[in-house]
């Protein structure tokens, strides 16, 4: 799992190296750094790290750590890689319905209807979806199409 | 010295091409086999036998068997031919039948436990009994090539066995039928109607009056079987395939799609899903053909991503027939 990560440290010789050592202890995988020396604000440098962490819990486990070092930790989220999915559903869907029924985590940016009266009616759907839940989602599109007798395109 | 005597069973429109092609490439193919000839042929009312080989010329001119010569057997069985004793390398080009692969299935069999190499172009006996014929060509040491089955001309066995050895094969996608190709085709670039762009290939004599076989999947389902047993190693059966045609493709789905830069597709999928159903593909993708062209998309642990385009049905099975007859041959060449 991504986490970005955004640290304070004071603006004195061997605090980045101080730092680094409690994310490797704890199973991090340092993706990029931004070391960020022309900015420093009160005495402190901000300090932008990408890092993979194995769970949550060594996440959470490095910045008690970092804390326990006098680190300030300004951001700690997770790095969500997203995947956009066009779903195609041929048959008279029930927009309603299709809100009702939830598409777990995906975010409906774009949709499209044709025909919405003819019992041939079709929507296009965008989807943002966490690439990892994109097998899911699409699961949920199929339950979808079954429950509403429509016939369900997905990309290849 | 390599002398392999060849019959063709079916005469229908493979079989005839295929005698066409022997006549018009004797040369090429006597480059290889010296003595090769055609001892014999057969139809479902009778056979062809001649020790010294038919006459090509003769053979490629006429419509039925009966019309060749006193040489013709009426009410012969094709496993009269296959029994002969003289016969090295049969082409199996009989009807396709996805039930219960016959006859072409029992013929095969009956071919392979005499030891006799099988050249074929039906789907049917593979979908049916691929695991036991593959089995027992190995058993009998003859081989059993079926390039013409899958996506006509594609040399996609051979690509894959031969020069694919050492990879893995982890997905094959593919548009695996020319028919539902060529109607999601118009229907794409002339907006018509899914039943319009099925009545104008009824009329161009691409899908037949029943075109079920085509637009309900079958064909592609079939396909995807025999891909799947042969190059992925699985055993699977025809039951297997989740399978959805495009009869419910409707134009304003086709323009919808357009619209975002999709074209919808007929495609077969193996994978951790064994799929045949119309699904979307970007333009620009080099799965996206159209007309009634076929294109397999391959992934490769090593090779990572290969596509082949061509034709699928028709004469062009024929080039798949008449290579796969050509590799027996050298293979038995390069064995002596």
């Amino acid at each position: 799992m991504k986490f970005d990560l955004t640290i304070a440290l004071a603006d004195r010789p061997g605090q980045l190296i101080k730092a680094l050592e409690p994310i490797a202890k704890n199973g991090g995988n340092i993706i990029s750094i931004i070391h960020e020396r022309e900015e420093p604000s009160g005495g402190f440098v901000p300090v932008n790290l990408v890092v993979d962490f194995p769970s949550k819990w060594n996440l959470r486990k490095t910045i008690d750590d970092l804390r326990e070092l006098g680190v300030a930790i300004i951001r700690s989220e997770e790095i969500i890689d997203t995947t956009r999915i066009t779903a195609i559903f041929i048959g008279k869907i029930d927009m309603k319905r299709l809100a009702e029924a939830g598409i777990r985590n995906a975010e409906i940016v774009g949709f499209e209807v044709s025909t919405p009266a003819s019992k041939n009616a079709c929507l296009k759907l965008e989807l943002e979806v966490p690439t990892e839940s994109v097998e899911e989602v699409i699961d949920d599109l199929k339950r979808i199409a079954k429950a509403e007798d429509a016939l369900l395109l997905t990309s290849i | 010295m390599l002398k392999l005597n060849v019959i063709i069973v079916g005469f229908g429109f493979i079989g005839r091409e295929l005698v066409k092609a022997f006549h018009d490439k004797v040369d090429e193919i006597r480059r290889i086999d010296k003595d090769f000839k055609v001892v014999g042929a057969s139809d479902s009312k009778g056979y062809l036998y001649n020790d010294w080989g038919l006459d090509l010329k003769r053979l490629s001119s006429i419509k039925r068997l009966s019309d060749y010569s006193a040489d013709y057997r009426e009410g012969g069985s094709t496993e009269e031919l296959i029994e002969s004793g003289n016969v090295d390398l049969m082409v199996e080009a009989t009807p396709t039948n996805i039930k219960d692969g016959e006859p072409g299935l029992t013929f095969i069999r009956k071919a392979l436990s005499k030891g006799i190499h099988v050249v074929t172009s039906n789907k049917g006996p593979l979908v049916v009994a691929f695991k036991e014929l593959t089995s027992l060509a190995e058993k009998k040491d003859c081989h059993l090539l079926y390039e013409g089955t899958v996506a006509g001309a594609i040399p996609i066995f051979s690509l894959v066995k031969e020069r694919l050895r050492g990879d893995k094969i982890l997905r094959i996608s593919g548009i695996l039928n020319g028919t539902t190709n060529y109607i999601l085709s118009r229907m794409y670039f002339e907006g018509t109607s899914f039943e319009l762009a099925l009545k104008e290939a009824q009329e161009r004599g691409i899908t037949e009056r029943d075109p079920s076989y085509d637009v309900d999947g079958i064909d592609a389902a079939c396909k995807v079987v025999i891909l799947a047993n042969a190059l992925m190693n699985r055993d699977v059966k025809f039951e297997d395939v989740e399978r959805t045609g495009i009869r419910r493709v409707t134009q304003e789905a086709v323009s919808l799609a357009k619209k975002s830069n999709f074209a919808i597709k007929l495609i077969g999928t193996i994978d951790s899903q064994i799929d045949v159903a119309p699904k979307h593909v970007p333009i620009n993708q080099p799965l996206c053909v159209h007309g009634t062209l076929n294109a397999i998309h391959i992934e490769a642990d090593l090779a990572r991503e290969i596509t082949l385009i061509g034709y699928g049905a028709g004469k062009e099975t024929v080039s798949a027939v008449l290579n796969d007859v050509l590799t027996i041959m050298r293979r038995k060449a390069e064995s002596m």
